[in-house]
């Protein structure tokens, strides 16, 4: 490493740093054009500058207490459906993929029941949960569980008869077998639903928000689209991304850290000194 | 719990053992195992040679409680296996590595050891030890996918002579290596068996891996799996790679060819398209 440090300021750029320095040009780009268009092209009632933008996110959003309120509640219906989503979903799907007889007796239901355009039963979830919290937390859960038993299944089940013979052999008893063959087994499976099932979750809420809102972000949203107030409009959609990104990027970093394999360093104590 | 007959020679034996694969009638029925019996007596290492799909693999799960099979019996240290491992007896070291990817290999060898209900204190120590038998200890650290094939195999191996059971049952453990690790492998474990009393029934296609590792061989049929004929190899071990210059070596290994080669054209036949009449 120390040679390293000394030739650092001749060595030429890593790959991860040339990519990550186009990344950023191409992103200054875009922003840089979005800004010409909102100066010279758009309509002002659709699209403002983004400089105009940022401006209303600091005079129009969040120096508007009711609408960080809103986006607090917003949050707040966000994790609450996802922590109800991940529960739910593990356990059923622990339960869906234990054994071959419930798996395939309780599969091609949980199947079914995802392929459901559920946007359909927004009006009557909202008819029974009512104008508040619970139906865009409803709404979340109902999206985000679907993946999440799905993965956990499908990971179950691409455990392999290798591992499991010889754990078998070893005397393992079911539950070690599920606690450090499956369960590792079905971490990475289970993460991909997890991913999956956030993307959901955000839309289910937000969607829900934007269907049926009386003071919720939707109903600004809703508010600033019909007074043809871009600024404001696209200052708290973007707040809406940044809240998107910050969750997704906590289940990335989740997934990091808790992957078996990953991290650990392993203690090793014997009682003798190692001797060859 | 020790059967009444029981010989206190005979480490396994394999009674009139019949295997069926596939529903009973159907057409995907096969006769794996058919009527086979064999005992195995203590320290011994025994080889089951044969061509694939003879049962040989079959045997070995059978042995190791891995199945039950359709008829026949297996007997353990004088007790009966009937589909349930003795992990106090035996253990297994399969083809493939069965590291646990998740597992640094210390860990691997620590869940090992739980399994088999191992007093904890002893865990590192045990497995340290089995390491060093194997030159693998500097690895212990390493997940098994930082390692190659061989040394994986290696560790695998370790694993299975660290809980120190009696009988050792090894599925062609060097089948996925290269010939040259194979051979030193081989070597290695022809040493690491003189230092221990253990029972090894050894599964394998290599003729040479049979010949260089055995004290008799099991010459299998074609399916159904039969014992067709058991050759002695005399030589003790710690055996030194010189023994595979000797003449002697190669007489053994051309006899099995020899037996075997029938053996071999059959099953391969049977893999072919049936041949038109005349031909």
């Amino acid at each position: 490493m120390s040679v390293a440090a000394n030739t650092a300021h001749v060595r030429p750029l890593t790959h991860g740093q040339r990519v990550f320095r186009w990344r950023l040009a191409f992103l200054a780009a875009v922003v840089l054009l979005l800004e010409l268009y909102g100066w010279y092209g758009a309509d002002p009632t659709a699209w403002v500058p983004v400089s105009k933008i940022m401006h209303s996110l600091y005079k129009d959003v969040l120096s508007d207490s009711k609408i960080v309120t809103a986006l607090g509640w917003c949050v707040m219906q966000i994790t609450v459906a996802y922590v109800l989503s991940i529960i739910f979903g593990v356990l059923i799907g622990l339960a869906a993929g234990s054994t071959n007889f419930n798996r395939r007796t309780l599969f091609p239901i949980i199947l079914i029941l995802y392929v459901i355009p559920q946007v359909s039963f927004l009006p009557l979830l909202v008819l029974s949960f009512g104008l508040g919290s619970a139906a865009k937390i409803a709404f979340g859960f109902s999206h985000a569980v679907f993946p999440i038993i799905i993965n956990v299944v499908s990971g179950m089940r691409s455990v392999r008869e290798l591992h499991l013979n010889a754990a078998r052999s070893m005397g393992a008893s079911r539950f070690d077998t599920i606690r450090h063959v499956i369960l590792p087994h079905m971490v990475p499976s289970l993460f991909n639903g997890l991913r999956l099932g956030m993307t959901l979750n955000l839309l289910g809420v937000i969607l829900a928000e934007l269907y049926v809102s009386t003071s919720g972000v939707g109903y600004y949203t809703k508010l600033f689209a019909e007074d043809f107030n871009p600024g404001p409009l696209f200052a708290l959609i973007g707040s809406l991304a940044f809240i998107a990104i910050v969750f997704n990027e906590l289940v990335r970093i989740a997934e990091h850290r808790l992957t078996p394999g990953k991290h650990k360093q392993t203690a090793i104590k014997t009682k003798k000194a190692e001797q060859p | 719990m020790s059967a009444p007959d029981a010989n206190n020679d005979v480490a396994i034996s394999v009674r009139n053992i019949t295997q069926r694969f596939g529903e009973a009638g159907s057409p995907d029925e096969v006769l794996a195992l058919d009527d086979v019996s064999l005992d195995i007596k203590r320290g011994e290492f025994v080889c089951l040679l044969g061509p694939s799909g003879c049962g040989k693999s079959t045997i070995l799960n059978i042995v190791g409680g891995l199945f039950k099979p359709t008829q026949g019996t297996a007997t353990v240290a004088g007790r009966l296996v009937e589909g349930a491992p003795h992990p106090d007896q035996i253990a297994f070291v399969f083809q493939e590595s069965t590291l646990l990817p998740w597992y640094t290999v210390i860990e691997n060898f620590r869940i090992a050891l739980k399994f088999r209900g191992m007093n904890k204190a002893e865990w590192d120590d045990r497995a340290m030890a089995a390491l060093r038998a194997v030159g693998m200890a500097s690895f212990a650290r390493h997940y098994p996918d930082q390692l190659s094939v061989g040394m994986r195999q290696r560790v695998n191996m370790a694993r299975g002579l660290c809980v120190e059971t009696p009988i050792l049952l090894m599925d062609e453990p060097f089948a996925a290596l290269d010939e040259q690790t194979r051979m030193v492998l081989g070597e290695d474990l022809s040493q690491l068996l003189a230092a221990r009393q253990k029972t090894i029934v050894f599964v394998t296609h290599s003729l040479a891996e049979a010949v260089f590792l055995s004290d008799r061989i099991f010459v299998m049929t074609a399916r159904p799996g039969k014992i067709k004929t058991i050759i002695d190899v005399n030589e003790s071990h710690p055996r030194s790679p010189d023994f595979m210059l000797e003449p002697r070596f190669s007489e053994l290994r051309n006899e099995c060819y020899a037996l075997l080669r029938d053996e071999i054209r059959r099953t391969v036949a049977a893999q072919r398209d049936p041949q038109p009449a005349g031909t």
